[in-house]
């Protein structure tokens, strides 16, 4: 058995560098997601044909692979005169697949709440809007954490894929490396590992959010 | 606890003036599907007085309540507040809500924000009032129902019965000209149901316009100006708790408050 990790000290600026793109693809994926999970959301509650249009697009989403969808941006959009960059192309696809899970996940956070906050907010004549920016969709978004936390998760890992439109995240650096060095696995394990820290500290973050969230129910006396 | 909620108002006084119409009910009917909860109820509360409804559950007391700041929807009918029509177009639902203040079984606070929070939320966001203003405000109101010292908790830290009492202040905050209180002790522990009832007495004796749903048939005889008895969707008796419950005229009345007392 031939394994020297000695070789990889040397490209880890490299490797963290892949790194750092593959949390901002993951960032500005799942940000764009809960955006259009969000009005998804709203939309598939409304009692307007509007929720048609929410349903199309989950069902679309969910239903076919983040892979495909990516060549679908990157490489079919060019033949009707959109052309995005590999990077657009990816936050854009990331943030369409999350969004689909999200608005689900948004949905259920919302239908959560119970009537009497939205008759309670009401009778305060509150609007219909102001009662969802105000008291329904902040304790949705509190119900919603872990679930979003999950999907945080998924998408920084789901990313990887983007290696495959060009983009030279983590995997694609060491892939590139381990092809070049034939130390395939000192370099796939680094990447797993480096992947793993990354979703250990997301949990981690997520965790303390929740926690600092939930002072109200903590919250003793004065 | 001092509770004068709102300058004193003499009783004596608005006797002598022509009785001014705050609420106006005239053929309300409500279906929920084919079920006919409202069956043709007209009805009038004056400007200053107490009116409490009793009758057994699912007789439409509650339901009837929810009509009047347009929690739901009219089957027939028509609803004045203070001689303003209630439509269902929504910015006229706002309109009417900012003046109908009303009070749940659940209190339905909300618990994501402190008490002074859900106090001034409607003031802030509705009244546009600047937040240094609102807090003055609510400050004031919560010293009056006894809570000053709750201002910074989350109601999920409170009794049930600081929570009505939030709950009551902050449908106070936006000094509403009627005030609705849907069975307001009935999720309470009894020895909890005190401390609201006194609050909502002072807010009488302060001349508030009320209509209380209730089965507290204490609160009803001392402090209520007209009771009225509904059964199965209609006004069955009304008159002064004196006369309903000393000297009811009606079958159905008699046998409700005969339930009661054993």
């Amino acid at each position: 058995m031939n394994l020297d990790f000695s070789i990889i000290p040397k490209y880890l600026p490299f490797l963290l560098q892949g790194a750092g793109l593959t949390v901002e693809l993951a960032v500005l994926g799942i940000a764009f997601g809960i955006l259009l999970g969000l009005v998804a959301a709203l939309m598939k509650i409304s009692h307007t044909p509007l929720r048609y249009i929410a349903h199309f697009y989950i069902w679309l989403i969910r239903g076919t692979p983040l892979l495909v969808q990516l060549f679908l941006i990157y490489f079919g959009l060019p033949q009707l005169g959109i052309t995005l960059s590999a990077f657009a192309s990816s936050v854009i696809g990331l943030g369409i697949n999350s969004g689909a899970y999200l608005a689900e996940v948004f949905r259920g956070g919302i239908e959560a709440i119970p009537e009497g906050q939205t008759e309670a907010s009401l009778s305060l004549g509150m609007g219909k809007f102001l009662t969802m920016r105000r008291i329904i969709f902040p304790q949705a978004l509190r119900i919603s954490i872990p679930s979003l936390g999950n999907q945080f998760i998924i998408t920084l890992k789901d990313s990887s894929l983007c290696s495959v439109i060009t983009m030279s995240d983590l995997l694609q650096t060491s892939q590139r490396f381990a092809s070049r060095t034939f130390a395939s696995l000192e370099f796939y394990t680094t990447a797993a590992v480096l992947y793993l820290l990354m979703t250990t500290v997301i949990s981690a973050l997520l965790r303390s959010l929740e926690w600092r969230l939930s002072r109200e129910s903590r919250t003793r006396g004065n | 606890m001092n509770l004068a909620f709102m300058p004193e108002k003499s009783k004596v006084d608005n006797l002598s003036l022509p009785e001014k119409s705050m609420i106006n009910v005239k053929g309300l009917v409500k279906d929920f599907g084919k079920n006919r909860v409202i069956d043709g109820i007209n009805a009038t509360v004056s400007a200053g007085e107490v009116v409490v409804l009793i009758g057994a559950s699912g007789s439409g007391k509650s339901t009837f309540l929810r009509c009047l700041n347009g929690l739901e929807t009219l089957t027939a009918g028509e609803i004045l507040i203070d001689n303003v029509r209630l439509e269902s177009k929504s910015s006229s639902l706002k309109q009417i809500r900012r003046q109908v203040g009303m009070v749940f079984q659940q209190f339905n606070l909300f618990p994501h924000l402190t008490v002074l929070e859900n106090v001034i939320e409607a003031p802030v966001h509705v009244l546009n009032q600047k937040k240094d203003i609102a807090v003055k405000a609510a400050r004031e109101l919560l010293t009056k129902v006894g809570l000053l010292d709750k201002q910074n908790c989350y109601p999920g830290t409170l009794s049930g019965g600081q929570g009505q009492r939030v709950a009551i202040a902050r449908a106070l905050a936006m000094h509403p000209k009627i005030m609705l209180f849907d069975e307001p002790t009935s999720a309470l522990d009894p020895e909890l149901v005190g401390e609201v009832l006194t609050v909502m007495k002072q807010l009488a004796e302060d001349g508030m316009t009320m209509v209380v749903v209730t089965h507290e048939m204490g609160f009803a005889r001392e402090v209520a100006d007209r009771v009225i008895f509904i059964d199965e969707g209609r006004i069955v008796e009304e008159g002064s708790p004196i006369q309903i419950f000393s000297n009811p005229q009606e079958k159905r009345t008699q046998t409700f408050l005969g339930r009661l007392s054993h």
